[in-house]
């Protein structure tokens, strides 16, 4: 048997000039001296102000919309409705596309958009707002699946009978033989809320058009899918529209659907020939929706003695919202990946997504992750306990090896979740503190991970999944990386660039990145699914080795070697030259060197501008079966979390004292970087596993539609961190990356869950983990063990 | 989000404050931060036609120990201003703790003392403090002045007992036989997040006897309340942690909380037991931390 | 009182004198202009930013004669006369402010719609208190939301800030 290839310890002697370096973010000045623009900084001359009008009633018919009283205000520009604009249907899943840019005869939540206005300044818009008018026939709404799936429930789309906008029944291996293998079956069953992303920046969009073409700024994480769905809406060519994404306040999946602004932008600007830019207020946010599901999960899984699993049944039901957005492939990924966490053979999953009369729901930072492994991660550890194993040993006897492939159908390369477990167990003292702390008390695990890249783009083509290409001045003095991967904070730009530095054997400093607009820069699918450092990564990778190629030919004929210099005399060639940090030189002979300068300004007046271009596609992927696409990916990043916190036992309130976060992400390009998308993402999952819910009245009006009622972790809330990486090597990854934006998030939730129940013995099967949940979860363990006892 | 128009004011005093308050009835409101009154309109909850600032009139903005009567703070001090105050830490750091306690650093700084009482929402952090160390309040209108203590000046949520054209001057903590007091509050997150309850403790204690105690409770009722039963509870007994856990389950009997979504009543009912409990305690054995 | 004028409309129009980041500003401002607009819509200051607009998130935090304020719960009218700095106020004679430097270094900021909020903050907490403990670094940017950091590098680089100061001071 061929002996299993090690990615682990792999670039501990590797040292790189400008990767595996915490380098200075390539946008920090524009960050830190305020002079960076985001979408609402932007000002057009002659600019308009718009806004949707939004439905009042979570389900009803339209009868009538009177807009006069607003028209008859002075400096009211617009009003659209569905009667204005084309009747197109879009999403994000093609297979579901089911929104019109606004309602067509039906609302179907509350906040649902109805059209839209436009006015010459804010204080006109609104005032012209509430002059608005909208009559409707109420329609009985279900606000819950279990209220859609009833028998007679009102029907919210014609085309989802039963409600039911997405159903999943897969089985790989035998399940059924395997329960009767199994020594100990187990089942639970655990509920996720509906949380909004908590992004600062409220989205924006500002249209312009010039002639048969349009503009659009917009807060947006894809400009290729933004080009691709307005070109689509208003049957427009690809060419003829640009999309610009400005500096963008983070999207955490909440700025990849095309918002109701983006395509309210594009249809006033065209009827007013007026720029237009239409905003959010924060409530708006919420009402836009395309947050995580919330999740109701059952879990039965079948185990050897020794804790091995022998199978896992799933099954999920999503409550989606009113429309699908995303959620396709947010109901299949609640399935698809916790097979490349633990290594079994036998699995069934089934899902449910619901459509209900409330906001839509769609990806969130772990797109359809935390709250399945929040689940999981908690059932496993009941297991153990009953077992009377140790959490994290039956994490390591279960955890995926390197080089195997998934029963549905994944390959997995490099991948380490077993040595992040026994990192996170020994940097956090876990021996020491499990089953020792005070009550009160209690330290929990958690595992995670995720993909790096989808495998396919959200719609069906044949385009490659990222460009990139970079241009050197004409004088050899500067360089531009031309790439649409998109920067919403975490740091793309400046990975990027340090990738084509090393590429090119350039500095760093003399490289700029020419990001997110689709006329000056070339194709990427943009920032989700935790894909650019790899795709994009790739894409320009080979770009600069394109650029290095051509300058090393170039050096070739420039070069002499002299024959006292102890190399040999003659004609040089490429392959025997190298190109570090701006300075090409003789492999053998190092002194003998020129700078790139002045072999790019050589190329230059011999052939033209030089260029490298780089290309990436992950070619097929995964299985054959139905859905077998989602959690397809080039590489699986793993990570594992401890935490520890404190529970005031007679308030319930949950403090999280400390956590250690460890992670498999591969070569790591900016260690800062990466330690910083681990504190992001651990803040975002100790606000969803203890404060954060989206809640609703009866009527399906967003109630904590604010950061004060929605509390996200301030600075006193966050814990201490200790972020450390398993060094590993993603033979997939260019220079061996993997992701670590997305899949940071995904242990917290279960991580942090499991410590309370370790602290306080009773398990709340329903996040958040409010203090008043805690509070009455330990009054019902009094409660029953007092009638026990008598 | 916007403000609708209004007209803005910025009289001399607060005498000329009063004269345009009274000028302009109903339609106007005195405004010191701003930190209520700008995001109710916001909200569209009021719409005031005329706006008549208070914040910046200095003969709001003292705090001073008068000896004889006792501390006496401007009602247009922010909290910030309470929070820092040498005169508040060296005789009652329950007050500056309980600034401390409210919203965040930059609301602190705008938001004034009596803005917080005269908005008069159930859950704010400082009437609970400051009743339990029994303060009186000046009151100017455009007829006269008058003086009440501070815990009958609330009539019900959002509601007090000042005419349209009176303004709260100051607030004036008497030199009392209190040897102890504390104000916990109870809130979802560590900043910025509005109390479940608060609960207010005051005692004077004569060895280990407690000879009296106030104990006013917040975010529970219409209005803020003390817990009388439980204060005449605790009257003559001596102090320790059995008899201030059965006068909190006494003040969690006296609340009348209601059900939203920072907690159910039951929940509250109970915080208000642990809370009395830990208040009474910490009066007792920090003095007036 | 500010003097105004009254518009056609019958809406009054008040004259305020502001000093922005050194500069004295004379403008017409209607009473219902917040701070945080008259800052990025009439002066083009666009560093201060906007979200929750309700003083939950800090994003608008500007100085207000030295103290940190939310910019969306300040009337422009009440600030007739007194002097507010901006994060575009930070730098001086093309020199960034320590914080300034030390964020950079840290790679404090990811998204950076938090960062002008926090760094004023910070400058508040920096001029009031130069040596402060990281419960008090916590405490001065706990009315700061911010999403994508954990705030663990701004507390390293605020931290680091004030140690560089000292530093500069005893040295
Ligand atoms: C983000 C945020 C967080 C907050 N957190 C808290 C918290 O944790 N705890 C808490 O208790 N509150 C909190 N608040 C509420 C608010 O900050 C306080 O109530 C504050 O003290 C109000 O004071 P102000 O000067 O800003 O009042 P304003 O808004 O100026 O006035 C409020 C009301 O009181 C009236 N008024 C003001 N002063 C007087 C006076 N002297 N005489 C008569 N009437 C007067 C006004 O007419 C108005 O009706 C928070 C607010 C915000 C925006
Ligand atoms: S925008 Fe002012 S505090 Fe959020
Ligand atoms: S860096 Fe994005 S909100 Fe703070």
């Amino acid at each position: 048997m061929a002996k299993e290839f090690s990615y682990l310890n792999f670039n501990r002697n590797k040292e790189y000039s400008y990767i595996g370096k915490s380098l200075k973010r390539t946008d920090i000045l524009d960050k830190v001296t305020g002079r960076g623009k985001f979408t609402a900084d932007l000002k057009f001359s002659n600019m308009l102000y718009g806004k949707l009008i939004r439905s009042t009633e979570a389900h009803a018919r339209i009868i009538k919309i009177d807009t006069s009283e607003a028209e008859k205000l002075p400096g009211v520009r617009a009003i659209i409705t569905a009667k204005d604009v084309p009747s197109i249907k879009y999403g994000l899943s093609p297979a579901r596309y089911d929104e019109t840019i606004f309602c067509i005869d039906k609302v179907r939540y509350y906040g649902d958009k109805i059209g839209a206005i436009c006015a010459v300044d804010e204080e006109t818009l609104y005032k012209a707002l509430k002059l608005i008018k909208v009559e409707y026939e109420v329609l009985p709404a279900v606000f819950t699946p279990a209220e859609a799936a009833k028998e007679g429930a009102p029907q919210i789309f014609e085309e989802y009978p039963g409600n039911i906008n997405t159903e999943i029944h897969l089985e790989f291996g035998d399940v059924e033989k395997a329960k009767k293998e199994a020594y100990y079956i187990r089942t639970d069953r655990l509920q996720g809320q509906r949380t909004v992303h908590g992004f600062i920046e409220p989205h924006c969009s500002i249209a312009y058009w010039e002639g048969k073409r349009v503009t659009i700024h917009s807060a947006h994480q894809s400009a290729h899918y933004l080009q691709h769905h307005i070109a689509r809406i208003f049957n427009m060519k690809e060419g003829d529209v640009r999309v610009i994404l400005p500096y963008i306040g983070a999207g955490f999946g909440g700025k990849l659907d095309v918002s109701g602004l983006d395509v309210a932008a594009v249809a006033l600007s065209k009827i007013t020939g007026q720029p237009v830019k239409m905003f959010f207020d924060l409530e708006e946010v919420w009402y836009n929706g395309r947050a995580r599901h919330g999740m109701d999960m059952k879990y039965t899984t079948g185990v050897t003695k020794e804790g091995k699993i022998l199978f896992v049944e799933s099954e999920i039901i999503l409550d989606g919202g009113a429309y699908t957005g995303l959620g396709v492939a947010s109901s299949y990924y609640a399935g698809a990946l916790l097979t490349v966490l633990y290594d079994f053979d036998n699995y069934r999953f089934d899902a449910y997504r619901y459509v209900t009369n409330l906001p839509p729901c769609g990806a969130q930072r772990g797109h359809g992750q935390p709250h399945p492994r929040y689940a999981f991660e908690s059932h496993l550890d009941h297991i153990a306990e009953d077992l009377g194993i140790d959490p994290i040993d039956i994490r390591l006897l279960n955890a995926r090896r390197a080089n195997t492939v998934t029963p549905n159908g994944y390959e997995v390369k490099a991948y380490y979740l077993k040595e992040a477990n026994e990192m996170a167990r020994d940097v956090s003292g876990w021996k020491e503190k499990k089953g020792k702390l005070p009550k009160g008390r209690g330290i929990g695990v958690g595992n995670g991970g995720f993909v790096t890249g989808a495998g396919y783009c959200m719609y069906r083509t044949d385009l490659p999944h990222s460009i990139a290409m970079i241009k050197v001045y004409d004088d050899g003095t500067h360089a531009v990386v031309y790439t649409n991967a998109v920067d919403i904070g975490q740091g793309s730009d400046t990975v990027l660039t340090q990738m084509a530095a090393q590429a090119m054997g350039y500095p760093y400093e003399d490289i700029t990145i020419c990001t997110r607009d689709t006329d000056l820069s070339t194709l990427d699918f943009g920032a989700y699914a935790s894909r650019q450092t790899l795709m994009a990564g790739w894409a320009v990778k080979r770009a600069g080795e394109d650029v290095k190629r051509k300058i090393l030919a170039q050096a070739a004929e420039m070069l002499k070697v002299k024959e006292d210099g102890g190399y040999r005399f003659g004609k040089l060639t490429p392959e025997e030259l190298e190109c570090e940090e701006g300075i090409v030189y003789v492999k053998q002979e190092p002194a003998v060197n020129i700078t790139f300068a002045e072999v790019a300004r050589a190329y230059f007046v011999k052939h033209g501008v030089l260029i490298g271009r780089g290309y990436y596609h992950p070619g097929k992927l995964g299985g054959t079966h139905k859905g077998a696409a989602v959690g397809t990916s080039p590489a699986y990043s793993s990570a594992t979390q401890i935490a520890e916190v404190e529970v005031d036992m007679e308030t319930g309130l949950t403090k999280v004292v400390g956590t250690w976060d460890v992670h498999d992400s591969g070569f790591v390009v900016n260690p800062q970087l990466l330690h910083g998308q681990v504190h992001g993402a651990f803040s975002m999952g100790i606000g969803e596993t203890i404060w954060e819910k989206v809640i609703f009245d009866e009527k399906g009006r967003v109630l904590n539609g604010n950061f004060a009622e929605y509390r996200l972790p301030t600075a006193l809330d966050m814990p201490y961190v200790e972020s450390l990486v398993v060094d590993t090597f993603e033979p997939n990854g260019p220079w061996g990356v993997k992701e670590v934006g997305e899949g940071a998030t995904t242990p917290t939730l279960g991580c942090v869950a499991n410590a309370v129940y370790d602290a306080i013995g009773v398990r709340i099967s329903e996040l958040p983990l409010t203090p008043e949940k805690i509070w009455r979860a330990l009054k019902e363990a009094e409660g029953a063990k007092e009638k026990g006892g008598k | 989000m916007y403000l609708p128009d209004f007209e803005y004011f910025t009289p001399n005093s607060v005498e000329e404050a009063c004269r345009l308050l009274s000028q302009y009835g109903s339609k106007a409101v005195a405004i010191a931060g701003g930190t209520d009154i700008l995001v109710k309109m916001k909200k569209e909850v009021m719409a005031p036609e005329v706006l008549v600032s208070i914040g910046h009139l200095s003969e709001l903005k003292k705090i001073e120990y008068v000896p004889g009567k006792g501390v006496v703070i401007g009602a247009g001090v922010t909290h910030n201003e309470v929070m820092n105050s040498k005169i508040l830490h060296e005789k009652y750091l329950s007050v500056s703790e309980a600034a401390h306690q409210m919203a965040n650093n930059q609301v602190r700084n705008l938001g004034t003392i009596g803005g917080n009482i005269c908005n008069a929402v159930p859950s704010a952090d400082m009437p609970p403090i400051l009743i339990a160390l029994d303060t009186t309040v000046k009151i100017v209108g455009a007829k006269g002045e008058r003086t009440m203590p501070l815990e009958n000046v609330f009539k019900g949520p959002n509601q007090t007992v000042l005419e349209n054209d009176e303004l709260i001057t100051e607030f004036v903590i008497p030199d009392g036989n209190f040897t102890g007091s504390t104000y916990i509050k109870f809130g979802l997150r560590a900043s910025g997040a509005l109390a479940v309850v608060g609960v207010a403790a005051s005692v004077q204690m004569e060895g280990d006897i407690v000879k009296d105690a106030r104990i006013v409770l917040g975010a529970v009722s219409p209005v803020p309340v003390r817990a009388k039963e439980a204060e005449n509870f605790l009257r003559g007994k001596k102090a320790g942690e059995e008899l201030f856990a059965e006068a909190g389950v006494i003040a969690s009997g006296e609340c009348r909380p209601i059900s939203d979504i920072r907690g159910s009543a039951e929940y509250r009912r109970d915080m208000v037991r642990v809370f009395t409990r830990r208040a009474l305690l910490k009066a007792v054995n920090e003095g007036h931390v | 009182m500010a003097e105004f004028i009254v518009d056609k409309d019958g809406i009054k129009r008040y004259l305020v004198t502001i000093t922005v980041n050194g500069i004295k500003y004379t403008k017409m401002v209607k009473a219902n202009s917040l701070l945080v607009n008259f800052l990025r819509e009439d002066l083009d200051l666009t560093g201060t930013k906007k979200a929750c607009e309700q003083g939950d998130c800090g994003a608008c935090t500007v100085l207000l004669d030295g103290k940190p304020v939310n910019s969306c719960m300040v009337l422009t009218i009440s600030v007739d006369g007194r002097e507010v700095t901006t994060v575009e106020g930070l730098a001086s004679n093309g020199k960034l402010d320590i914080l300034q430097e030390k964020f950079i270094e840290h790679s404090a900021p990811q998204c950076g719609y938090c960062a002008p909020g926090i760094l004023m903050s910070a400058k508040a907490l920096l001029m009031r208190n130069p040596n402060p403990t990281e419960l008090e670094v916590r405490e001065a940017i706990a009315g700061n939301l911010c999403r994508c950091t954990g705030y663990v590098h701004y507390v390293q680089a605020i931290l680091d800030a004030a140690a560089a100061n000292q530093e500069r001071k005893d040295g």
